[in-house]
């Protein structure tokens, strides 16, 4: 729906953030982490590694050895809200304050572990409604299950309530704890050994799963840490796990559309880029399809060979990321990535980090399961 | 929100045969079987997939947008149309018996099959694969009143202008992991899925139905959320609730019904079975305004109100 309304001048505040992931707790240390090319990569903790073909992912270290324990993706949900409303000054009683939780896998692996384990877990807990009321008196709640774009489609319904009325504040987020269940049947789909995440390499073998939580305070106006300019949503209908170079074009080409920015405008992109063979080759082909039609030629970046793939969480983590990039002028670089694909050799991939970038306008993409494309356009705030 | 009308009903369930037995009393047709009703391509989706596809064709058919055969896809760009779900335990089985044969075995006892199953937006993301419907494709597993706030997530969509429709599906499958999580024998529980297409007024055209959504609210207590939901005050023509919520005193007189009575614990589906059964009510010539009420009070409660299509928006 590009040509149904006007967005010229439409822009919402990034007010706070808050992320944790492998690599770091809090906005701040993780991007710092990103920009050393830290990597949380570490053999299994969580799961029974004989029972798996692959050895690594990427945990949050918050467990005894050898144990996994139900209620972990609630926990970090609930610290990076905590951090950021701290961050945005606006305290911690949500209880007027619409909350977004965008997610691939909810509380399912403390489901897991109640039905093979036998682990205390009310069901009622799947979703983070009733957490969220505990810790926050949050009641205006909305967990939405969106796979791996799930938290930039909360993104995207969060400016929309902000636009209708509804609220001058919101608070989006994304989480996600690793599950036996799709680390396992991602295991079984690919060709191991996947012993790192290289995305858009010539030699990538797949992608490798990460916990990770991220959180933004979403106001009407500023003060802000950037602007977010525009959410597109879009959904190939093409293929349940499969991505589809026209429907990811067409978020990217909507994304502009809605920012009212032309492709020649954006100066990086935080590329959803997994380290599979299909996604990357989907993606890098519709980047240089969209820029390459209009001679643009961004940064492009990716933060999954350090987090992993935090699945639902992911797309607000790239975008948590992107607004430090915006605010500080320093790019992380994609680690791992040694020789492009030949889909991706037209990118200007970012492959040392970057300390002084002069960057305006970033996109970030989030694709996932089911064909669900979600892509945010944010904006540096000028002095 | 007041510009979003119900356009189509459609229902997928052993105990419905068609929406009229919504407020009706159902009846079980041992011989429904969802995956006979949609043909080809169905062979790996999971129960709750094929009750949410079937159900969202036929509602997508009520509204005149798909044929009633249910074969091609919609009759309007794929771009102009997007899709709500709602389930809390719709995948549940496939996560479960995964981490099972996981634990008692290894990955290499899995089948890749199930891969797709295991992402929870399965029932979305099926639903826009089978008829051509690219707009947006949301998700929603919010608990107790998850349906409604799947119908508000729908309405918002369209007043945001991102779709002028919506197709809100409401599904939760009967299987032996959810009656042993939930506790609760199968006939205690809901087994299907039910369908409501959202439209923007401006679109909708000369459509059967003629219901509009007028109100909204999720609130920690249910008298503000449905305080807030009707807004002006007037008492609604029938209340959708609970029979454990206590009345407050002005409504002591409306006629109350739970759906859950007749049809099972319904869940993630019980607010669009609401919403399906206020736009028959309606339909029927019923008083307005319908008001519906679900959720639970430590998490949430959502109050969704729908009146006819005459009647001044509040």
């Amino acid at each position: 729906m590009t040509t149904t309304r006007p967005h010229t001048d439409q822009r919402w505040s990034i007010a706070g953030m808050g992320a944790v992931a492998s690599i770091g707790a809090g906005a701040g240390p993780l991007f710092d982490a990103l920009c050393a090319g830290h990597g949380g990569l570490s053999p299994l903790r969580g799961f029974d590694a004989d029972r798996f073909r692959l050895k690594n992912a990427f945990e949050i270290d918050d467990r005894p050895a050898g144990a996994d324990l139900p209620g972990r993706a609630t926990r970090w949900l609930c610290d990076v809200i905590a951090e950021a409303a701290r961050d945005a000054g606006i305290g911690e009683d949500l209880s007027d304050v619409p909350v977004l939780i965008g997610t691939g896998l909810r509380e399912h692996r403390s489901v897991e572990l109640h039905w093979t384990d036998g682990a205390d877990f009310p069901l009622s807990r799947t979703h983070f409604g009733a957490a969220l009321r505990e810790r926050f008196g949050a009641a205006i709640t909305y967990t939405v299950n969106n796979a791996c774009s799930a938290s930039l489609h909360t993104l995207g319904l969060a400016a929309d309530l902000i636009d209708g009325g509804v609220s001058d504040t919101v608070i989006v987020a994304g989480v996600d704890s690793i599950t036996a269940s799709m680390f396992g049947l991602m295991d079984r789909v690919q060709s191991p050994p996947v012993d790192r995440v290289r995305p858009f390499d010539r030699d990538r073998r797949g992608a490798l799963m990460g916990d990770g939580a991220a959180a933004v305070v979403l106001r009407r106006g500023g003060p802000a840490r950037a602007w977010l300019r525009a959410v597109a949503l879009n959904c190939d209908a093409h293929n349940e796990t499969a991505p589809d170079i026209g429907g990811v074009s067409a978020a990217i080409i909507d994304a502009h559309a809605r920012a009212a920015v032309n492709p020649a405008d954006i100066d990086l992109v935080f590329a959803h880029a997994t380290g599979t063979l299909l996604n990357d080759e989907v993606e890098a082909t519709a980047l240089a399809k969209v820029f390459g039609r209009n001679g643009a030629r961004p940064l492009v970046t990716g933060i999954k060979s350090m987090t992993g793939h935090t699945s639902g969480a992911s797309g607000l983590m790239s975008l948590v990321a992107a607004t430090e990039v915006l605010r500080t002028g320093r790019i992380p670089a994609i680690v791992g990535l040694d020789e492009p694909s030949e889909a991706a050799r037209g990118l200007r991939l970012v492959t040392d980090p970057l300390a002084q970038a002069d960057v305006a306008l970033v996109q970030v993409d989030a694709f996932g399961f089911g064909g669900v494309n979600a892509v945010a356009i944010v904006e540096r705030v000028n002095s | 929100m007041s510009d979003v009308v119900v356009t189509g009903v459609g229902v997928a369930s052993p105990v419905l045969k068609d929406p009229g037995d919504l407020l009706g009393e159902p009846v079980e047709d041992a011989r429904f079987d969802p995956a006979a009703e949609l043909g080809r391509g169905v062979r790996y989706k999971d129960r709750a997939t094929q009750l949410a596809m079937l159900a969202a064709g036929r509602a997508l058919a009520d509204a005149s947008l798909l044929d009633p055969d249910l074969s091609r896809d919609l009759s309007v760009a794929g771009e102009s149309a997007g899709v709500v779900a709602s389930s809390n335990l719709g995948n549940v089985d496939t996560v479960c018996q995964t981490a099972e044969s996981i634990a008692s075995g290894s990955v290499t006892d899995l089948s890749p099959m199930a891969l797709p199953n295991a992402s929870s937006n399965i029932v979305a993301s099926s639903i826009a694969v089978r008829f051509g419907i690219r707009g947006p494709n949301l998700m929603v597993c919010n608990g107790a009143s998850s349906g409604l706030d799947a119908v508000r997530l729908g309405a918002l969509l369209i007043t945001a202008r991102r779709a002028p429709r919506v197709v809100v599906v409401g599904v939760e499958p009967i299987n032996d992991v959810v009656t042993s999580l939930v506790g609760r024998p199968a006939e205690e529980l809901f087994d299907g899925a039910v369908a409501v297409v959202l439209e923007s007024a401006t679109v909708a055209g000369e459509a059967r139905f003629h219901v509009r959504l007028s109100g909204y609210a999720r609130c920690a207590e249910e008298a503000a959320s449905v305080h807030r939901a009707l807004g002006n005050g007037s008492l609604p023509g029938l209340w959708l609730t609970g029979q454990t919520a206590a009345a407050p005193a002005p409504f002591q007189d409306v006629p109350r019904r739970d759906l859950e009575t007749a049809l099972g614990k319904a869940s993630g589906a019980l607010g669009v079975l609401q919403v399906a059964a206020g736009a028959r009510w309606l339909h029927d010539g019923g008083p307005a305004p319908v008001l519906a009420t679900a959720g639970v009070p430590d998490d949430g409660v959502s109050s969704l109100v729908l009146t006819s299509c005459g009647a001044v928006a509040p």
